[in-house]
């Protein structure tokens, strides 16, 4: 009894946590309704309740946006900044992506759209809570929210053999990442003392924790070794191309931008905020796995016949190029991520919507060889498909050539222009596959020699016939339109995206 | 009259737009009406021209993207005047004898992005926009030659692409570098040449960074060794197309050491000179030697551009007054040789049953003498014969090279000489000597002489009165290599002979 | 009118009939395109004796008059204007090339009837004339390279006319090449000039070179050998002769005017009008006068052995212009421009003789197969042997004054030049005797069957085909037209002939020795600044030089006289028994042979090697190749390493975190 009067709850801000709980409530609700029989139930309004969670949270976090240096809430735990903020925004984007190439799949159906669609929002709750978080302790809780949900999300397809081997693998690798993280936070915690960042932050500026304290040094290494992991960064990348290949296509673009964008939110608040002084000995460190990735990931994505696949491998060479931004750890730096961010949501997204498209009506699924000559037979797709590959190789007029600028601005402006060449030498290469896709579409046979691959059966998409389905998911063709107008706007165009960032730039007011 | 720039830059998209949205057919003609449009507005500039007036004229000058410098700059000057004009010149008869059926409006899309590409590169007067504009050529070329070419295009066009992003990438890298580096404490960034040009860099900086402007600039040229992608793309690259890309994309880089590297960095462009000047001599042998020892008759072509560029390079890089302006003035007249020159190959092709290589051919002037005409005056100021512009371009040149150069000079000189052989070696082959085994000789149609004659009588025209150019153009040239020509010291009494 | 704008009259005559004839082509009748150009240079030829008597009213200082008409290219210190500059030497030349011109415009609308390019052909005869004409007025060195690159670009199309020959375009394309060296360095010594006198004007840099060099100064010195190359490739003189000899492709009008009376001589016009530069480096004044002596010599000893009519007066035609090359360069300018007219008057006389002749043969050169036409063709043969006489140098003709004045100039130069002078008397017995030697070959002896039915009054119709190669050809456009066996039926033929066999005669009365020396006096205003410009032979002097001339000729007739009439077949017998000679100079000395093994073949296979090797191995091998190969090495690692085994991956992870530990901890410590 008196016990219990010594135990006060935290006080918390509920208008910060808000955009969290209706996350967490949707997710919910999203289950229990799943669970009942009718078809327009599990059809329509499972999904509906996914977005109307998602929307509302999108208008909350738009209501409590409030740029500057904000107080972490609940205790210090979580820190309902811009930085958060506005990474979430992204989540949700991809969230509702996520709901509208989910529509006429099969995972949902399979595996039963309330549990599918509950798992998104929990995962994106996990994101939420990963991108705020402000000590050690919600950083694990954040990353296992995040991947355990991704882990099924992955095998959701149960028939398919790749699907079931993804989740497998994903599930194998992941936990032995989230161990190497889990090691390197306790040793952190062991050598500052401090679960908060802002603490082990005050340990480093004061004299009793040298920056090159052993154990605190391990403990960086394997934080790092675990986020990188988390972020597809070389060498801790070879889940990737397995995992996004095997994966349901729509979980596969959400993995590619969301939890890419967790992964980065985490890692620049992380070294930027609490290991920010120690950043001369860390950054070389990044700055070789960043040049590695771009190498490893772009040539890697050469030889692949899968445009998942290919668009795996290219995730991991943009993870190198975001990694830059972190590098140099300035809050030009963290612009230039968040925007690339950005961007790269839109670019990827656009991408592989077409993919879905074209996989559920072609019989050669998402081989090259599907796209070929859809510059004729659909051009609704292929414009899309091509300025996405235009963005992601860089051309100048689209949102990637923007953000690619802005982060070799800031590896320079932070003495690592070796790095910048690094990006743009990943970039000419980059152009040998990103061409290869647009030659297919736009310049005719696409002349290389084709292993030959039994032709996939395909399901007729939502009852209509093969020929009539490649105008028979508009949705889709709708998000892959908008992203690539919006790649194009924002490459003409970003002063928006720029005011965004900078907003975020003042969470993290501590880095120069 | 005020004149926009804006205007002329975009018109040509507008223009392929609106053709794109016009039912099949018209396509052609919309985009034939706005090149038609740009030149005479580019013609109205030229009049319009102050050639007195010091610096740049009819400046656009707007924010574009602050947070990183970025300027929408544009401005014409005498070092890009004729630049643009030659720009809109060859559209005109590429457009026109462009006569593509199938995805004829994707075509015309791409063919006026491309000019609006094009004329945003000469006139950007900011570095990043510049970049921007020098990259976004790129796009349209990629899909003209691979969706409209002939051979193994694909493979063709990716070389080109990829061939001229290495340089223009790293480029970029270096340029942001100048951009970054060259920001002075707590100075705002900017990449507005006029700003960069009162910056300064370290010296040290500044030679990495002109060596990787000048590996973009030389591969767009193209000057040797950097010529891999020329061979694959002039063979499959469909005739106005390849037109264009050898009268007026090869400007480009030359045009970036006039307007960028010369002026911004100095020391950087002295630092190198010798060894510029040497690729450039070389590249001047080399394209000429390998010009006569060619079968296909683009690829002629081909090669004797790599040595025309040559001659502008070493022009440039003679940092001495007249060298920049033979240089200037023969960016103009290659351009200019080049575009019938390249129109002509289309119509003898035409009477060959599309066969391209000179054993096959002959004997085209027995039946149409016209032809045979307009390719001789052609062919005659390809090699700068004395009475054509080209002439007052390359005595420039070689009168610049001489000033402190004199051996190097000498060497180019060669150049000269082979020049004549195989411009008269391509006109023999194709025109004289016995009628050739697929040859019908057939006079020049009506569509094709629309478009090579007007150029023709421009090259005529400038050929009578070059010093119309040359006078634009001065002010603006000699004030580009001023400082690098400072630094390098020239004394014009030094004379090799002695 | 004043005496300049008559000067840009007689440019403008020849441009505007160039114009008309080309761009009317297709509309005129017959033989129009002919007269219409005939009339052109007419009207050039008149507006420059106009010129010429306004000129001669101003007092002989004032004998410089330069026009500009706008400027050319102007920029820091190169400066150029269309301008010309009228002096006695420019209006000399103009009359000289307007009037052979227009006779043998004349000449040509007989001898082109028929031929299916008569309009182009005369198109070209119209640019040809300008561009000489341009060369001679031109007042700056900029406006002279342009002139002398169109007589070049003119010379090649005329050449190269009947396009179908193979062997025409052949020497088309080596005649241009040989022309655009020179042209080179017509541009480099511009610039040496240019680079120390700031000027490109004529005047200007005749002004400043005395003030900016002193004599011999190495500077100057390269300038006028610069400009000897030039001049050399224009005249065909060692070692940048070869292209001369087949020029003569060309139709034979084309020889006369061109490649006999009017272009080659250009190299003479340019050592003259640049004698102040010349009087600063006496070096290379001795250097052209060696070469000419040398190519004077060389051309005769040729032309000994060559039995195609026209290339045996080709290379005659090689051998004067040695005469007067050395005579320029011996500073007997008034001499040398003499011999240049009076060459002029018998050379194309020789040309239009030959023509007819071959047209009596159907076509056929080779002197071999020809004799006996003295009957057939009295009046060519009357005209041709006049013509010869001057060549020859026989007493009283024109050649002979003016040869034997730059001869007995040479002589009184003293020290070297004597040997030169001797070597240029040994040349005039060989040429006297090649020259008959043709006359004998072509005119004596039985009359060949050609020549039979040409006295019953009908011409030979011979198959039409290449004289050279023997290629059978047809008689449309790029060919030979079928009416090229006119022979001397025609009167404009005539017409232009005879004028020119008088003036072959009497032409040397303007050069008499102490008597009339009209010229030299006419052109003293030009020369008279020279610095040798005093120190001429004296009148007697130049008389013993005469006799011994005609002496030598006379011989020189005599012995071809016994080898070709009187004795028959001895030449064969000299021909076995000097075999070696023979060949040495039946192949022109292996110049050929030499330039191809030096020039040709290097520069072909350095073709073939770039395109082989450089191009495959290094440019796409090394380079691309190289870069594309690094590329295809990582990407097959990078999928080595994808084996899609979870060990494989859980492994590569701990080895990286391991790596980053190891890292850490060596910072660290």
């Amino acid at each position: 009894m008196s016990l219990l009067a010594q135990v006060q709850a935290p006080e918390i801000d509920y208008k910060l946590l808000s955009p969290l709980l209706a996350l967490v409530g949707g997710c919910i609700v999203v289950m229990m309704v799943g669970l009942f029989r009718s078809q327009f139930v599990r059809r329509s309004l499972v999904p509906g309740l996914t977005a109307v969670s998602l929307l509302t949270a999108v208008g909350l976090t738009i209501w409590i946006w409030e740029p500057g240096d904000s107080e972490p809430i609940i205790e210090g735990a979580l820190a309902m900044d811009t930085l958060t903020l506005g990474l979430s925004m992204l989540f949700y984007v991809a969230g509702l992506v996520t709901i509208l190439l989910s529509l006429r799949s099969e995972a949902p159906r399979v595996a039963g759209q309330g549990e599918y669609y509950a798992l998104l929002l929990g995962s994106i709750t996990g994101m939420v809570v990963l991108a705020g978080a402000e000590n050690l302790i919600t950083l694990f809780i954040g990353i296992e929210v995040l991947s355990i949900p991704l882990y099924v999300l992955c095998a959701t397809e149960l028939y398919r053999r790749e699907s079931l081997e993804s989740g497998l693998k994903y599930l194998v690798i992941g936990s032995v990442g989230s161990a190497t993280l889990l090691y390197g936070l306790a040793l952190l915690y062991g050598a500052s003392g401090a679960m908060q960042f802002d603490g082990i932050a005050s340990a480093l500026g004061g004299d009793e924790l040298s920056v090159t304290d052993p154990l605190l040094l391990t403990g960086i290494a394997l934080t790092m070794t675990g986020l990188a992991f988390k972020a597809s960064v070389a060498p801790f990348h070879q889940w990737t191309p397995d995992v996004y290949q095997g994966a349901p296509t729509p979980i596969t673009t959400f993995m590619a931008v969301a939890t890419k964008a967790a992964a980065f939110g985490i890692l620049l608040r992380l070294f930027g905020e609490a290991l920010g002084l120690a950043q001369l000995e860390w950054a070389p460190a990044l700055a070789v796995l960043a040049a590695t990735t771009i190498v490893i990931g772009n040539v890697g994505a050469i030889a692949q016949r899968s445009l998942k696949r290919m668009l795996a491998w290219s995730s991991v060479a943009q993870a190198g190029y975001l990694l830059a931004g972190v590098v140099v750890g300035t809050n030009l730096g963290l612009q230039a991520t968040v925007f690339y961010l950005a961007v790269y949501l839109l670019m990827n997204v656009a991408a592989f919507s077409v993919v879905v498209a074209r996989e559920r009506v072609s019989e050669r699924g998402d081989d090259i060889s599907s796209f070929e000559n859809l510059g004729q037979s659909n051009p609704w797709l292929a414009w899309p498909m091509t300025i996405a590959m235009l963005s992601l190789a860089g051309f100048p007029a689209t949102g990637g050539f923007i953000g690619k600028f802005f982060l070799i601005d800031a590896s320079v402006d932070g003495d690592y222009t070796w790095l910048g060449i690094a990006i743009v030498v990943g970039s000419i290469i980059s152009l040998a596959y990103y061409l290869r896709v647009i030659a297919a579409m736009w310049m005719g046979r696409y002349e290389i020699e084709m292993p030959a691959m039994p032709p996939r059966r395909v399901k007729p998409v939502s009852g209509w016939s093969p020929e009539a389905d490649t105008r028979a998911q508009p949705e889709v063709a709708v998000v892959a339109i908008v992203c690539a107008a919006a790649t194009i706007l924002f490459g003409l165009w970003p002063d928006p995206l720029f005011d965004a960032a900078r907003d975020v730039g003042t969470a993290l007011s501590q880095l120069r | 009259m005020t004149i926009h720039l804006s205007i002329i830059v975009f018109l040509p998209l507008a223009a392929g737009l609106i053709g794109a949205a016009l039912p099949r057919g018209y396509a052609r003609w919309a985009m034939l009406a706005g090149t038609v449009a740009v030149l005479a507005y580019a013609v109205v500039l030229l009049a319009d021209f102050d050639s007195s007036a010091r610096g740049l004229q009819y400046v656009t000058d707007d924010e574009w993207i602050p947070e990183l410098g970025i300027r929408y700059q544009l401005g014409v000057d005498g070092l890009n005047l004729f630049m643009v004009v030659l720009t809109a010149l060859a559209w005109v008869p590429c457009t026109l004898v462009a006569a593509f059926r199938e995805r004829e409006r994707l075509f015309f899309f791409w063919l006026a992005l491309a000019e609006t590409a094009v004329l945003g590169v000469f006139m950007a007067q900011d570095l990043a926009l510049f970049i921007v504009f020098f990259d976004l050529m790129l796009v349209p070329f990629y899909f003209l030659i691979g969706g409209w070419g002939t051979g193994d295009r694909v493979r063709a066009t990716t070389m080109f692409v990829i061939y001229t992003l290495v340089g223009s990438l790293l480029m970029l890298a270096a340029a942001i570098a100048l951009g970054v580096l060259a920001t002075p404490e707590g100075g705002e960034i900017s990449f507005s040449l006029a700003v960069l040009e009162q910056r300064s860099v370290p010296e040290g900086t500044q030679q990495w960074i002109v060596l990787l402007f000048a590996l973009a600039f030389f591969v767009k040229a193209p000057l040797f060794p950097l010529h891999g992608w020329v061979p694959a793309t002039y063979r499959s690259t469909s005739i106005p197309v390849l037109a264009l890309l050898s009268a007026v994309l090869s400007k480009a880089g030359v045009y970036g050491f006039l307007r960028i590297v010369l002026p911004v960095m100095p020391e950087g462009s002295q630092h190198w000179q010798e060894l510029f000047i040497i690729v450039a001599v070389f590249s001047i042998l080399y394209g000429s030697i390998l010009a006569f020892s060619q079968d296909n008759i683009r690829m002629v072509v081909a090669y004797s551009s790599i040595a025309q560029l040559g001659f502008i390079t070493l022009g440039i890089f003679a940092l001495e007054d007249k060298g920049a302006q033979g240089a200037v003035f023969q960016m103009l007249n290659h351009g200019l040789v080049v575009v019938p020159l390249f129109l002509i190959i289309g119509v003898i092709a035409a009477r060959a049953h599309g066969s391209q290589s000179l054993e096959q051919l002959g004997g085209m002037a027995f039946r149409a003498p016209v032809l045979a005409a307009l390719f001789l005056i052609v062919s005659f100021a390809t090699l700068a014969m004395p009475g054509s512009a080209n002439f007052i371009g390359e005595i420039l040149v070689l009168f610049g090279t001489f000033e402190d150069k004199f051996v190097y000079g000498l060497v180019a000189s060669i150049g000269v000489i082979l020049a004549s052989v195989y411009m008269i070696r391509l006109f023999q082959r194709t025109m004289h000597n016995r009628v050739g085994p697929k040859v019908e000789s057939r006079e020049i149609d009506g569509l094709s002489f629309a478009a090579i004659a007007p150029v023709v009588a421009v090259i005529v025209a400038l050929g009578i009165y070059p010093s119309f150019v040359v006078e634009r153009t001065e002010r603006s040239t000699v004030q580009s290599i001023e400082a690098a020509k400072a630094l390098s010291g020239n004394d014009p009494e030094i004379s090799v002979i002695k | 009118m004043t005496a300049t704008s008559y000067g840009w009259l007689v440019l403008a005559f020849p441009l505007a009939g160039m114009l008309v004839v080309s761009l009317s082509w297709r509309v005129l009748p017959g033989r129009l395109a002919g007269w219409i150009a005939s009339a052109a240079i007419l009207g050039s030829f008149v507006s420059a004796i106009l010129a010429l008597i306004d000129m001669q009213d101003l007092p002989a200082e004032e004998r410089h008059l330069v026009d500009s008409a706008w400027t050319y290219a102007a920029t820091a210190d190169f400066n150029a204007d269309v301008s010309i500059l009228i002096d006695p030497l420019s209006v000399f030349m103009c009359l000289v090339v307007s009037g052979v011109s227009f006779l043998i415009h004349v000449y040509s609308v007989a001898y082109m009837t028929g031929d299916h390019g008569h309009a182009r052909f005369f198109a070209y005869l119209n640019y040809f004339v300008f561009s000489m004409l341009l060369l001679v007025l031109a007042a700056n060195f900029v406006l002279l390279i342009v002139g002398w690159a169109f007589v070049g670009a003119a010379s090649y199309l005329l050449i190269s006319f009947w396009y179908r020959r193979s062997t025409a375009t052949h020497a088309g394309i080596k005649a241009f090449v040989m022309n655009v060296i020179g042209d080179v360095g017509l541009v480099i010594a511009a610039f040496l000039l240019l680079d120390h006198t700031g000027q490109l004007d004529y005047l200007g840099v005749f002004e400043r070179a005395p003030e900016v060099f002193s004599t011999n100064d190495s500077t100057i010195v390269w300038a006028c050998i610069f400009i000897l190359v030039g001049a050399f490739a224009k005249s065909a003189q060692l070692p940048l002769h070869t292209w001369l000899p087949d020029a003569m492709e060309g139709p034979t009008p084309v020889s006369a005017l061109i490649h006999a009376a009017t272009m080659v001589t250009a190299g003479v016009y340019l050592i003259a009008r640049c004698f102040p530069l010349f009087d600063l480096a006496p070096t290379a004044a001795d250097i052209g006068a060696v070469i000419g002596t040398a190519t004077l010599v060389f051309a005769a000893t040729v032309a000994l052995v060559q039995t195609d009519l026209k290339r045996v007066i080709a290379y005659s035609t090689m051998s004067q212009i040695g005469y007067m090359v050395l005579g320029v360069s011996a500073a007997a300018y008034g001499a040398g421009l003499f011999h240049l007219m009076t060459h002029a008057f018998f050379k194309a006389l020789l040309f239009m003789g030959a023509g007819s002749i071959i047209g009596a043969m159907a076509g056929i050169q080779d002197m071999d197969r020809m004799g006996g036409f003295r009957r057939a063709m009295p009046f060519t043969f009357v005209t041709f042997t006049i013509g010869a006489l001057a060549l020859a140098g026989f007493p009283l003709t024109a050649g002979w004054f003016s040869k034997d004045e730059i001869l007995a100039y040479t002589l009184n130069r003293g020290g070297g030049f004597v040997v030169l002078g001797i070597a240029g008397y040994l040349g005039a017995a060989l040429t006297a005797f090649y020259a008959f030697r043709m006359v004998f070959r072509v005119f004596s002896g039985k009359a060949v069957p050609e020549a039979e039915e040409l006295e019953q009054g009908h011409l030979a119709h011979g198959e039409p085909q290449n004289p050279m190669t023997g290629e059978v050809e047809d008689t449309d456009v790029g060919f030979p037209g079928p009416e090229h066996v006119v022979a001397e039926r025609s009167w404009p033929m005539k017409f232009a002939m005879a004028p020119l066999a008088v003036l072959a005669l009497v032409a040397g009365v303007v050069g008499i020795p102490g008597v009339t020396d009209t010229l030299e006096h006419f052109l003293e205003p030009t020369f008279e600044s020279s610095t040798y410009a005093e120190d001429h032979p004296s009148t007697s002097s130049e008389w013993v030089g005469l006799a011994a001339g005609a002496i030598i000729s006379i011989a020189g007739i005599f012995v071809a006289f016994t080898f070709y009439v009187r004795r028959r077949g001895i030449t064969l017998d000299l021909r076995d028994r000097y075999r070696r000679v023979h060949d040495f100079l039946w192949h022109k000395w292996y110049f050929d042979e030499l330039y191809d093994a030096v020039f040709v073949r290097p520069a072909a296979t350095a073709g073939s090697f770039g395109r082989r090797v450089i191009e495959t191995d290094v440019v796409q091998g090394f380079i691309v190749g190289g870069a594309t190969g690094v590329v295809r090495a990582g990407t097959s690692f990078a999928r080595a390493i994808q084996t899609g085994f979870l060990r494989a991956y859980a492994l590569l992870l701990f080895f990286g975190a391991a790596a980053l530990l190891l890292y850490f901890l060596i910072s660290s410590s």
